[in-house]
């Protein structure tokens, strides 16, 4: 499992992290969520020993991570980059024996995985040489062709076509479901709802949601209901302060209501206005959560959820 | 995974990418064909060992031709007398090269006679002719003087010909040593250093480098660039001087004093010496700029202090060997490598001067390592402008 732990780092005057932390557990792919210069970057540098934090630990089970422990992780970084001139397969195949492979292994699990990706037939080509689409794919290979036990990708869906987007996305289930711990950060927080089980929400350097994303919309205090009455002019709906009106579209109403709303009750309202046709409960969207989440200043009864969550 | 093997992989990527490339192999084929140039070339066209060919219009007085022959080889000038018939045959032979000069004394020796040439007059030729005629003359008017002809050989013994402290061929040779070794060693920094240093700069700009870290350390990087364009480096090293060597051997330009194997051991170890001193200074200060084009300003500090040890080396040093400037200059890691081959190349140094000049550089360059690396991992992930030193000593360690 890895752990980060209360981590902090500043540049001058810029925090970077205060106290950051959180935990991936392996088999779980987690997103890694949080506005642009909220840390993120940092944090994953923090992991790869390339930022030393000024407080804080970065733990691997339960042990300090060395250089030894790194080898067995996989990282892209958020620049991407390889080495424009050298050959793909050779590429994948060095990075891998950095990584501890014997060359031999590291020749034959480069291919394997370049066939994966769709590049078995560019393996003698030169970085350069390849699409964008398919240098970011080269990447990826680089990151998992020593078959680490966790995978750290910052924007691994950035600038990619839906196809690509497919690709990565099964890959990361499917190392997951070998075992493997993922963490990778995105800003397509529909996408991270679709592929991950886990979220943590970041910002300002400091964790503020973390967990199962089931959780954590059950354990928001927020639920929408979405309203479909024929015959109403929606007068049925004034009066009640537990439930904001989101969007009015004829008949349809979207609704924000509390989650200990009296569900039973509200439909009677409705039935007795007119012909119900819809009647939906949902729990609220990543990215509502997400918004929730970051806005610098959270209502009392959001924030102990939160801290909740953090812990 | 072991620390060596790590940089082992880093020193054979470098050295398999760059060695592979065009620009490498021709260089390589250029420098060895400019170095075997230019001892062919002046072999070729200059080195004309051929006998000098002297005609002598007949009928000659006798004598002429022995005459000839020894002030010839009392000089070191081979040449060869052929007798021509007359004075029309004289010239044809001129004007078609078939001899070099002219030679024509009446037979009873009454007058000097001339001495021709078709262009330019061989001053060496003309000396020999001279001075053969002259001492014809003389002998023949004391002959008739009743001199005794036993004194008379006896007088025109040379006399011997010595110098208190003769330069020889290997003075030649260790002053020829010292110097091309001073300029490889430069050389070596300048080219195999700045390589270093466009590769650090180039494996940031590609960004390639956050993902090398994230299992390499700067210090096991840094040390594997060093060592594997060194290697590279070496290899160009030994190939220009076999290639000079070889053909300075073939063309017999020089004799190969017998220090040669000594020279060329100490120019090695003094040219891996300073290259790994230099391109580590030039790879952690090229972690500080961002782009190639602030390489050059990045690595001033490095050029200049380059020059000015290469400068006091050949002025200062080759000068007085021993001076205190060349004894100073020989413990100080930055003009050791250029100063300590070409004292040694002067056999001015002892060899305990030349055990501490290694360990005093070995020394620099292991703190240069330790140092450099620091600052190399807190720039290198800098990728807006130029780093400042300090800040990347801060931000950085392993």
């Amino acid at each position: 499992m890895l752990e980060i732990d209360d981590l902090a780092k500043r540049y001058g005057s810029v925090v970077a992290l205060d106290g950051a932390s959180f935990s991936a557990r392996p088999g779980r792919i987690v997103g890694f969520l949080g506005p642009n210069g909220s840390g993120k970057t940092t944090t994953m540098r923090c992991i790869f020993g390339l930022v030393r934090p000024d407080r804080g630990a970065v733990r691997w089970n339960d042990r300090p991570i060395d250089r030894e422990t790194r080898l067995r992780f996989g990282y892209m970084p958020e620049q991407r980059g390889l080495y424009p001139r050298m050959r793909v397969g050779e590429q994948v195949s060095y990075f891998a024996q950095q990584h501890g492979l014997p060359s031999r292994e590291a020749d034959a699990a480069g291919r394997r995985w370049l066939e994966r990706m769709g590049l078995g037939d560019r393996e003698k080509s030169k970085l350069e040489e390849l699409s964008h689409g398919n240098q970011q794919r080269v990447q990826l290979t680089v990151a998992l062709a020593h078959d680490p036990e966790l995978l750290v990708l910052d924007e691994p869906f950035s600038g990619l076509d839906p196809l690509g987007t497919a690709t990565m996305t099964e890959v990361l289930q499917d190392r997951a479901a070998n075992g493997v711990g993922v963490v990778f950060s995105s800003h397509q927080l529909d996408l991270v709802e679709d592929v991950c089980e886990d979220v943590v929400i970041i910002a300002r350097g400091r964790v503020v949601a973390a967990g199962a994303i089931d959780e954590l919309k059950a354990r928001s205090g927020r639920r929408h209901l979405e309203v479909e009455v024929v015959g109403s002019d929606g007068s049925w709906l004034d009066g009640d302060g537990s439930l904001t009106v989101l969007e009015r579209v004829g008949d349809r109403v979207k609704l924000l209501v509390r989650d200990d709303v009296d569900l039973d009750q509200l439909l009677a309202r409705a039935q007795g206005a007119g012909e119900v046709r819809t009647f939906a409960y949902q729990p609220p969207k990543l990215s509502e959560l997400f918004m929730e989440a970051v806005t610098p200043v959270p209502s009392p009864a959001t924030e102990t959820t939160l801290v909740e969550a953090t812990s | 995974m072991s620390r060596m093997r790590s940089v082992w992989l880093v020193a054979k990527r470098e050295i398999i990418e760059r060695g592979r490339s065009r620009g490498f192999v021709f260089s390589v084929l250029f420098t060895t064909l400019l170095v075997v140039g230019s001892f062919v070339v002046p072999s070729l066209l200059f080195d004309n060992d051929d006998p000098k060919v002297i005609g002598v219009v007949g009928p000659t007085p006798p004598g002429l031709e022995s005459a000839l022959s020894v002030t010839a080889s009392r000089v070191g000038q081979e040449i060869r007398v052929i007798e021509l018939e007359s004075v029309d045959a004289a010239q044809a032979a001129l004007d078609s090269d078939a001899v070099d000069a002219v030679v024509n004394v009446p037979p009873d020796l009454s007058t000097s006679g001339t001495v021709q040439f078709a262009e330019e007059p061989d001053a060496a030729l003309a000396q020999i002719a001279s001075a053969s005629i002259v001492a014809l003359r003389l002998q023949d008017l004391l002959l008739e003087a009743n001199v005794d002809p036993a004194a008379l050989i006896a007088a025109q013994e040379a006399p011997v010909v010595d110098s208190l402290d003769p330069e020889t061929d290997v003075d030649q040779a260790r002053f020829l040593f010292a110097n091309i070794g001073a300029v490889l060693v430069l050389v070596g920094i300048f080219s195999f250093g700045f390589t270093v240093l466009t590769g650090v700069i180039e494996e940031k700009q590609s960004r390639v480098v956050e993902v090398v870290l994230s299992t390499v350390r700067p210090r096991d990087l840094l040390m594997g660039k060093v060592l594997g364009i060194g290697i590279l480096g070496l290899v160009q090293l030994v190939v220009f001087v076999v290639a000079a060597l070889g053909a300075a051997v073939l063309t017999r330009r020089f004799a190969l004093p017998e220090t040669t194997p000594g020279a060329v051991v100490m120019l090695a170890v003094w040219f891996i010496l300073g290259y790994a001193l230099y391109s580590t200074a030039l790879g952690f200060l090229g972690a500080l700029a961002s782009r190639l084009e602030e390489a050059s300003n990045a690595s001033t500090p490095v050029t200049m202090i380059a020059m000015i040890s290469y400068f006091v080396a050949i002025f200062a040093v080759i000068n007085d060997p021993t001076g205190i400037v060349a004894r100073v200059a020989t413990f100080l890691p930055p003009s050791a490598p250029f100063v300590v081959p070409l004292r040694a190349a002067y056999d001015a140094i002892e060899p305990i001067e030349v055990v501490i000049a290694v360990v005093v550089t070995v020394a620099a360059i292991w703190a240069l390592f330790a140092v450099g690396a620091r600052v190399y991992a807190g720039a290198v992930l800098q990728t807006a402008g130029r780093t400042k030193l300090r800040d990347a000593w801060r931000s950085a360690g392993e």
